[in-house]
């Protein structure tokens, strides 16, 4: 095809015309939430998924005549991890009626938390975002919702303690990614190294982690007792593809909320048999959510994505979160069943859940005014060569050293405005 | 017959050195300037806050490395970092007390003295080896705000900025941060526009073209080199104090990494080298090209009904996005400043077409 | 210090470091020929290796089909590029075509994730997992295979340049003008060298990709290639070879030694500094033959 200057340049500035288009909606009983996500650059690993499951439920709920009488509408789009574009699809998205918004992305969590405290808009940041948000006085707009990198931090610890029945003296390695997110659970790390009596220490690898070579050597020779290994993408499958080179033994090995299936495959399902993993949301298709999911959802050829992905850990992430803001929205209704849909409004319903299990697949999550984490309740899973098996019951375990550190930042947000 | 270039007649050499000789591109910059300073009670709050603003600020990113790249030619990778360390400085001293507007001049100040030391590297090494070296040099600021707390803001890593007053105005909310963006914006123009008239664009206009040619005749390229760096980034670490204060309202290292830099340098490329129009034109099309094209291939999909697999929908604004920028390059190198000046050269002699040269 | 630990770190790193010169190999080529820099040099070997990933578990090739045709098929990418793209910008400022490399980039970085899919995908190539232990080191398999290869593959790439097609490469790289009147068809050999960079650049993508999983992440290749080639000299092969080792070496080192003085994160760095150094101390590299416009 010739292409010449022209016609390239005439057709580039008659698309830009029709580029800003707003698609409207229908006018009943409709609560709209924005999910603007990294779907092309740093969160690629997760989002897909999670965008799926998060569909997948509102389509469930939908049809099925809405939470309590409300239909919920999601407008998922990308940002690119990109802050400008990130504010556009914020401020659109504004204009155009949503009370929620869900960035799943730390940095563009950060850019948005001022704006969301000034605009009363619920803003949920999954498993990410600002550890010290899970403080709802501080925060009355931003909800974490799900257990934040501390609590998963100290739940591990625990489940250690109690396999090894007492920590003192032996030895626990902390490989983690070399940036904010992967240095956030250090302190707690070090608190309860302090408080158990376990020695710690830290390999920061550079980021994406494609290249942890020269790390795992080290962690070999360190000869430690527990391996905790903290990143993201890329950097998980090469940690643990490392730690099988290097001979150590899985079962000793854990992470954090972010690993699954699709890495399990990538590594080698029988080669990471063992793998300890933290999780928020029951995994698998066994929970009846996704059992409805499957049956009225992607066996109708409504699903929102590939089959094979549904029951996955991020997809039933996805669904967790999604089933949350539907409980807000049903407890919203309760509240004030004609009351205008605003931020306020579902911000007193998303306050007032308590004990939500979405049918067995969660923790009892209890939201109140003080607390945005949800209870900061999770469970420990292991790889079996075929699916995340889970280890424990749901549990918490030291909340109080984590809610000193989400207080001690929190006071200074409160303080400042920083 | 919009042009109307019959009977202007200059009667002093002032006259003669008019930046807009006709009287039609008078009016026109006229009108654009009374629009931009009646935008925020015309338009829509969304289209001032997420597309007016940006535009604003990043054209001036992309203006003081236009005086780097058009004016003095040399290659700077870069940017980013300059930004940032502006942003950086000027945060911690209004967080420390001082008066923004000290603060302000003084992120420019500090990154003018870091973005000299970058300076040095054009004293080495030409073109490609330069682009190396402030790319190199970028990766090295992002290493050091990232892992000294004391400027990264520690753990979090994100610091929040707190309200300023400049001259005693509150610059908060979205007609505020307007405001002071589009002043700080007319000053950098004006200075862009200008400079090219002065001794100093001159000197620089030498060094671009040969250098070892401009040091025979006695311009010192050892020091209108370092000059060039020392302006731009002064420039560039006002605009980071102007993005975080107006904009981002948050300074955290993730905002100023490579993809920054590179997209400066598009904004400067795609619009034209050397072209203070162009940078407008440049930063419009760069940051709004994926907004736009997300629009459209979420409208298109859902009108159409095509179901695409959300990656592909996802990806395609990228893909469109790199085509584009590889498209403009190959069929207009020297960018959208020359695609206007050719729209423009058409409505001179419009509609008398034959008496167009 | 730890002896065994440095030896250790010093093999791994060698041979990591032989699997990104393998990268840098390409770049080398194509500013040899036809200097131009090639800043999409990463994003190609991600292209070739979701390509090689397309044909063995999409289309199900068993590895030693899908590897042949991969390396062909991106062949073509790289005259495919050439041709359509590199074609129209001859004698615009570097700055331009530098831009354009990171336009195609972008473009390459939004396709492949966006047809196949951006789950991390896996590339067996069959590579024991079981450590090997050498004394007290342990010598990593995939580390070994891998940098062996590269090795064979760029030590092939020197012997090529001794060929008859070679040689026509190197007189394209001396003097473009001379080529032409002596009768040599320029653009072919600058095609030819594209394509070749764009089949190491997939040899290095399906190395890494089957020791990280194939996903978008593979094109930040880019930067620790350009460093190697740099630091061997833009213009020369053998040098790409030395510099793969001493990158690699000085980042294993870096990350063993440096980090817990220092807190973590030098490895990205050494790769600037080296880059840095190299530039301010001797532009040229290690066996750059071409002498750089010193100011």
């Amino acid at each position: 095809m010739n292409v010449d200057r022209r016609t390239f340049i005439a057709s580039t500035a008659a698309t830009m015309l029709t580029g800003t288009t707003v698609t409207t909606w229908a006018q009943d009983r409709i609560v709209k939430i924005g999910m603007p996500m990294d779907f092309t650059r740093v969160y690629t690993f997760v989002t897909a998924e999670y965008a799926q499951g998060h569909r997948d439920y509102l389509t469930l709920i939908n049809d099925r005549g809405g939470a309590g009488g409300y239909k919920i509408l999601a407008d998922i789009t990308d940002h690119g991890n990109d802050i400008p574009r990130a504010i556009e699809a914020y401020e659109r998205m504004k204009r155009e009626g949503a009370v929620l918004i869900d960035p799943l992305s730390t940095p563009v969590a950060r850019a948005l938390v001022p704006r969301a405290l000034e605009d009363k808009i619920n803003m949920v940041t999954t498993l990410s975002g600002r550890s010290d948000a899970a403080d709802g006085e501080a925060f009355p707009y931003v909800m974490p919702l799900s257990p934040n990198y501390w609590t998963q931090a100290g739940l591990l610890i625990d489940y250690f303690r109690q396999q090894d029945k007492d920590l003192r003296g032996k030895k626990i390695v902390l490989v983690h990614i070399d940036t904010p997110f992967g240095k956030e659970p250090i302190p707690i790390f070090q608190a309860l190294a302090g408080k158990l009596g376990y020695s710690l220490q830290t390999f920061p690898y550079a980021p994406p982690g494609n290249d942890q070579a020269a790390i795992w050597p080290q962690v070999r020779r360190a000869q430690p007792d527990w391996i905790i290994f903290w990143g993201a993408g890329v950097g998980q499958t090469v940690a643990l593809s490392e730690a099988v080179r290097n001979g150590l033994k899985m079962d000793r090995i854990s992470s954090s909320v972010w690993l699954s299936e699709s890495d399990m495959d990538v590594v080698g399902k029988d080669a990471c048999k063992g793998v300890i993993k933290f999780e928020a949301a029951a995994g698998g298709r066994d929970p009846k959510v996704i059992q409805q999911i499957l049956s009225e959802v992607v066996g109708k050829g409504k699903g929102a994505g590939q089959e094979a992905k549904v029951g996955t850990s991020y997809y039933n992430i996805g669904v967790m979160m999604a089933a949350i803001a539907a409980e807000g929205v049903r407890k919203a209704a309760e509240k004030a069943p004609n009351g205008p849909v605003t931020g306020p409004w579902l911000n007193a319903g998303i306050r007032s859940i308590s004990d939500f299990t979405a049918e067995g697949m969660l923790p009892g999550i209890t939201v109140t005014s003080q607390d945005h984490q949800g209870g900061g309740k999770g469970r420990i899973a292991r790889w079996d060569g075929a699916k995340f098996a889970p280890q424990t019951d749901w549990f918490t375990a030291n909340q109080d050293l984590v809610w000193s550190e989400i207080k001690k930042y929190s006071e200074e947000f409160k303080k400042s405005g920083k | 017959m919009l042009y109307r270039r019959a009977g202007i007649r200059h009667t002093s050499y002032r006259h003669e050195r008019m930046l807009w000789p006709l009287p039609f591109d008078r009016y026109l910059v006229g009108t654009i300037a009374a629009f931009l300073i009646v935008a925020p009670f015309l338009i829509d709050r969304l289209y001032l806050v997420a597309y007016l603003l940006p535009w604003l600020i990043w054209s001036m990113a992309a203006l003081g490395l236009n005086l780097l790249m058009g004016g003095a030619g040399q290659i700077h990778l870069g940017y980013g970092a300059v930004m940032a360390i502006g942003a950086y400085s000027s945060v911690h001293l209004v967080r420390a007390g001082v008066p923004f507007e000290i603060a302000m001049i003084a992120g420019g100040l500090a990154s003018a003295m870091i973005g000299v030391i970058f300076g040095f590297a054009a004293l080495r090494v030409k073109t490609l080896y330069l682009a190396m070296s402030t790319l190199a040099m970028q990766y090295i600021v992002d290493f050091v705000i990232a892992h000294v707390p004391a400027i990264s803001g520690g753990t979090q890593a994100t610091i929040q900025v707190p309200p300023v007053r400049f001259l005693g105005l509150r610059i908060e909310g979205d007609i505020a941060t307007y405001y002071f963006a589009l002043a700080v914006c007319t000053v950098v123009t004006l200075f862009m526009l200008n400079v090219h008239r002065t001794g100093f664009g001159r000197a620089l206009a030498a060094v671009r073209e040969k250098d070892y040619a401009a040091e025979v005749i006695g311009v010192s390229t050892f020091k209108y080199k370092l000059l060039a760096f020392w302006t731009s980034s002064f420039i560039g670490g006002v605009v980071g104090a102007v993005l975080v204060v107006c904009y981002l309202r948050s300074v955290s290292p993730d905002q100023f990494h490579i993809d920054l830099s590179v997209q400066i340098v598009a904004m400067v490329i795609v619009g034209g080298l050397g072209s203070v129009l162009g940078s407008f034109f440049g930063a419009a099309l760069i940051l709004f090209t994926p907004i736009v094209l997300n629009n459209l291939v979420a409208s298109i999909a859902a009108g159409a009904g095509l179901s695409l697999s959300s990656d592909l929908r996802a990806h395609i604004p990228l893909m469109l996005y790199g085509a584009l920028i590889v498209g403009f390059l190959v069929l207009e190198p020297l960018g959208l400043a020359k695609i206007y000046d050719n729209v423009r050269n058409y409505f001179l002699v419009w509609p008398f077409r034959y008496a167009r040269k | 210090m730890d002896l065994w630990l440095i030896g250790e770190l010093a093999i791994t790193g060698a041979l990591v470091g032989l699997m990104y010169a393998l990268v840098a190999v390409g770049i080398v080529l194509v500013y040899k020929t036809s200097s131009v820099a090639n800043f999409a040099q990463g994003a190609i070997a991600m292209t070739g290796s979701y390509v090689a990933w397309a044909f063995a578990t999409l289309m199900g090739a068993p590895l030693w089909v899908a590897i042949p045709l991969a390396l062909v098929t991106m062949f073509g990418l790289g005259f495919v590029i050439e041709r359509a793209v590199l074609r129209h910008m001859v004698g615009q400022p570097i700055i331009m075509i530098i831009m354009v490399t990171f336009g195609m980039e972008i473009f390459l970085r939004g396709m492949m994730p966006g047809f196949f899919g951006v789950a991390v995908k896996r590339l067996d190539l069959g590579i024991p997992q079981a450590p090997m232990f050498l004394g007290e080191m342990l010598i990593n398999r995939a580390y070994l295979i891998g940098g062996i290869t590269s090795a064979v593959l760029i030590v092939g790439t020197i012997v090529l340049f001794n060929s008859r097609a070679g040689i026509i490469m190197r007189a394209v790289s001396d003097d473009q003008g001379a080529s032409w009147s002596v009768g040599i068809r320029v653009e072919r050999a600058i095609a030819i060298a594209w394509g070749l960079a764009a089949g190491t650049a997939t040899a290095a993508g399906i190395l890494w990709g089957s020791t990280q999983g194939v996903d978008w992440s593979l094109s930040l290749l880019l930067m620790k290639a350009l460093a190697i080639a740099i630091l061997g000299g833009l213009d020369s092969i053998p040098g790409v070879l030395l510099a793969g080792v001493i990158v690699g070496v000085c980042e294993s080192l870096a990350t063993g030694i440096v980090d817990p003085l220092v807190g973590g994160g030098t490895r990205d760095i050494v790769a600037s500094l080296i880059i840095l150094m190299t530039l301010l101390v001797r532009p040229y590299g290690l066996f750059g033959r071409e002498q750089i416009e010193r100011v």
